[in-house]
């Protein structure tokens, strides 16, 4: 058994969901001969066939509307974005088909829509998009982001075989991160969708982030292990919608302090709505304010140096996280 | 440090107040004398004026909150005084603020530096609780900063929050600092945990009234079809405490005598429109009793004290009276300094610009104060006998009723119409017996009954 990495892990899910179940199928651009631009797809179409394995035109609209109309006809697509910031593209299929569907007809939308997200990978402005907001906003689509290899694997399984629409996060710049190769079981296994990981578990704060920031977190809590004997907890979200809220609650009485991390940009992101979320119900069991660390409200930067600066990362996460430890 | 502003003393029966609404919001400027908030008490509506001139720079007692009288409200800091105070009031980041000021953090930078910082907060504290006497009954406590957590324990465990020092940014009091009390307190444990709740002292915390309170947690009523619910307002609710305070507090006896009006009423008749004209103000029967309440006052000085709490009874040398208005908005008893200063005519002067401004809703709180005697006249409303409840914490309040015509048998034992009126007076028996209330009467009436046809008001 070889440790594999965080996009082999997300290839080895399709693939044997594929194998498991014949409704199943992949359409993308670029997913069959090429087998993906990441090569998640690689020797899918020699083993699948060109109608398991489609390759479209290059029409988010038309991928999304015929994974939808696929799905209502009792088929379970995946929908790849060759790139995560294309999606918009097929906004409306997303939002006004898939998510009321089933609230509209009562026929279940088993459908996954999947992509590159996330920067750190000098994509510029059109290729480094974190768009979870939009559909965690959305009733109707449930919305994860997997920060390990594990979770990669065991997310999109569950996620393939929800009855309901799934967006499936995958972060681009951890594909092939060495740190993050691991050894998978042998038999299969899924990681439950609305279940939230504690990755570190401390009693002075309380981290809640998600995707790749969930590894700068850690990096974080262990600086600040180290040079501020602060025991920072760094709760992984893994999904968004539906959220974990015992777990973010659970960890939140415990603490007493929350900071929130995420890569998207700050204004109306996720944190906001963990913040409003954690003020109502807990507010007597704050001890500080609950405070943000995310990327400006600005498009994305190409250049290098921006794009440093534009990201969170461990300088800033420790940098605030002292300030609310001071408070 | 910048300027407490402290709930006014208005009148010296009001133990408490309600800040009504805040005229100025945190940050605004305000000129020495413009008004900072609307505040509501026993009996009074009245605008505070701020004591200096300079920024609001916080709001300690929000609208709506009723607090002890002398309790800090707000601060004003003061022009030009405000650079030192902004370092150490407002957050800084702990590290390079500690590290300039202690200068001697090299290495482990963070971990020390955050100690100092806790340090001289914990100093800054200190010396703050110091000079503000957190126990002689007024409480500077309430400009702590507490965070929800550290609120939220504190109630739980019945602490007195100004027992605590913070030790977060600004002297925050957060949970470290709890725990670490509750663990003292824990060593402690010879006294056991109730009694040392008790000890602690509980002022410090506003209180509402228990009018108020009752107002605004009793059960609500089961109303019938044909019965109507009334949520007394602010003014009604402060009445509403006094009376029942006044009356818990002090044994109220009450003795009536008969006064012969008839030289002030014919004077009255006919001098009145041309006083009015010639003065441009109106006089009444009201200054004539004031001014003969001052002369019984003279005589009996006992009825112008006060029964304090420690059991001593204080006599007041200087004669404020309080004299009650009806406005639109209620009753309000705006006081006449050294009523005992004025002839007749001043007094009536008075009572005009007082009962004016008043009615306009500008009384100053220089106008509500101070009173040591109040002056009561329903008979404005045609009764002819009425008790009153005296304005705490005074001796003794006089009511006078209306002046009627009745027949009365004279000296020589023939019967005459004469202008008649009823003076009640209710006092604190602790302080008088009847003998005493019956005296300073006597004295009243001799000087009303003392007038012949031409009276000099001057």
């Amino acid at each position: 058994m070889t440790a594999v990495t965080y996009l082999e892990a997300i290839s080895q899910a399709i693939r044997e969901e594929m194998r498991r179940d014949e409704s199943v199928f992949l359409l993308g651009e670029d997913v069959g001969t090429y087998g993906g631009a990441f090569k998640v797809s690689a020797g899918f179409l020699e083993e699948f066939g060109p109608e398991r394995v489609i390759d479209t035109p290059m029409s988010e609209t038309a991928i999304i509307g015929s994974a939808v109309g696929a799905a209502l006809m009792g088929m379970r697509p995946i929908a790849e974005m060759q790139y995560i910031d294309f999606i918009t593209c097929g906004f409306d299929q997303i939002v006004n088909m898939a998510c009321k569907m089933y609230w509209r007809s009562g026929i279940p939308l088993p459908l996954v829509i999947r992509g590159p997200t996330g920067g750190g990978t000098h994509g510029g402005p059109f290729h480094s998009a974190s768009p979870e907001a939009w559909f965690f906003h959305t009733p109707g689509i449930k919305v994860v982001m997997p920060a390990t290899t594990y979770d990669a694997k065991g997310l999109l399984k569950a996620a393939i075989r929800d009855n309901n629409p799934v967006l499936y996060l995958e972060h681009k710049l951890l594909y092939r991160l060495p740190e993050l190769r691991e050894e998978l079981p042998a038999e299969d296994y899924i990681v439950p969708l609305g279940k939230a990981i504690i990755r570190r578990y401390g009693r002075h704060m309380t981290i809640l982030t998600y995707g790749a920031m969930v590894h700068q977190c850690l990096r974080a809590a262990e600086q600040l292990a180290a040079e501020d004997g602060l025991a920072v907890e760094v709760v992984d979200l893994r999904s968004l919608t539906p959220l974990d809220r015992e777990t973010i609650k659970e960890s939140v009485k415990r603490t007493n302090k929350v900071l929130i991390v995420h890569e998207d940009t700050l204004t109306g992101g996720v944190g906001a709505e963990l913040a409003a979320l954690l003020a109502e119900e807990l507010f007597d069991y704050l001890d500080g304010p609950i405070m943000r660390v995310a990327a400006p409200d600005a498009p994305y930067p190409y250049a290098p140096s921006l794009e440093m600066a534009y990201l969170p990362g461990v300088e800033r996460i420790v940098a605030v996280a002292r300030q609310l430890a001071a408070y | 440090m910048p300027t407490p502003v402290k709930f006014p003393r208005l009148g010296e029966s009001v133990a408490e107040g309600t800040v009504a609404a805040w005229l100025k919001r945190e940050g605004d400027y305000v000129e020495k004398d413009e008004a900072l908030a609307e505040v509501v008490t026993d009996k009074v509506n009245a605008e505070l004026p701020s004591p200096v001139a300079g920024r609001l720079v916080k709001i300690l007692v929000p609208a709506d909150q009723t607090v002890p009288v002398g309790t800090a409200i707000a601060l004003i800091e003061e022009e030009g005084a405000g650079s030192a105070k902004a370092e150490e009031e407002e957050q800084m980041a702990p590290a390079e603020k500690a590290a300039t000021v202690s200068g001697a953090v090299a290495t482990e930078q963070v971990t020390s530096a955050a100690a100092v910082q806790r340090g001289t907060s914990a100093l800054s504290v200190e010396a703050e609780a110091v000079t503000a006497e957190p126990h002689d009954g007024q409480q500077p406590g309430e400009r702590q900063r507490i965070s929800p957590l550290a609120r939220r324990l504190a109630r739980e465990h019945g602490i007195d929050l100004n027992e605590i020092k913070g030790t977060g940014i600004g002297g925050r009091v957060r949970k470290e600092d709890i725990l670490a009390y509750l663990e003292q307190r824990q060593a402690r444990t010879q006294a056991p945990a109730t009694a040392m709740a008790a000890q602690l002292k509980p002022a410090a915390v506003p209180v509402e009234s228990p009018a108020a309170a009752a107002a605004a947690r009793g059960p609500e009523p089961i109303v019938g079809p044909d019965e109507e619910v009334i949520v007394p307002d602010r003014m009604r609710l402060a009445i509403a405490e006094h009376m029942v305070r006044s009356k818990r507090t002090a044994p109220h006896a009450t003795t009536v005598v008969e006064v012969d009006m008839t030289a002030i009423a014919r004077w009255l008749e006919r001098n009145k429109e041309e006083f009015k004209r010639r003065e441009g103000y109106s006089i009444s029967y009201v200054p004539f009793v004031m001014k003969a309440v001052c002369e019984g006052i003279r005589k009996v000085p006992l009825i112008n004290s006060t029964w304090t709490e420690d059991n001593r009874i204080i006599v007041k040398k200087r004669i404020h009276l309080g004299v009650a208005v009806a406005t639109d908005s209620g009753l309000v008893v705006p006081t006449i300094h050294d009523a005992d200063q004025y002839t007749i005519a001043g007094l009536a002067r008075r009572l005009n610009e007082v009962a004016q401004r008043a009615r306009s809703n500008r009384l100053t709180v220089q106008d509500l104060q101070g009173s040591t005697f109040v002056v009561n006249n329903p008979g404005t409303f045609g009764t002819i006998l009425s008790v009153p409840i005296i304005n705490q914490p005074h001796a003794a309040i006089l009511s006078m009723d209306a002046v009627v015509k009745r027949p009365v048998v004279t000296e020589d034992d023939a019967i005459a119409i004469r202008y008649m009126m009823y003076l009640c007076l209710s006092f604190d028996h602790r302080i008088l017996d009847g003998a005493g209330a019956a005296a300073f009467l006597q004295a009243v009436r001799a000087k009303l009954q003392s007038y012949g046809p031409e009276i000099d008001v001057y």
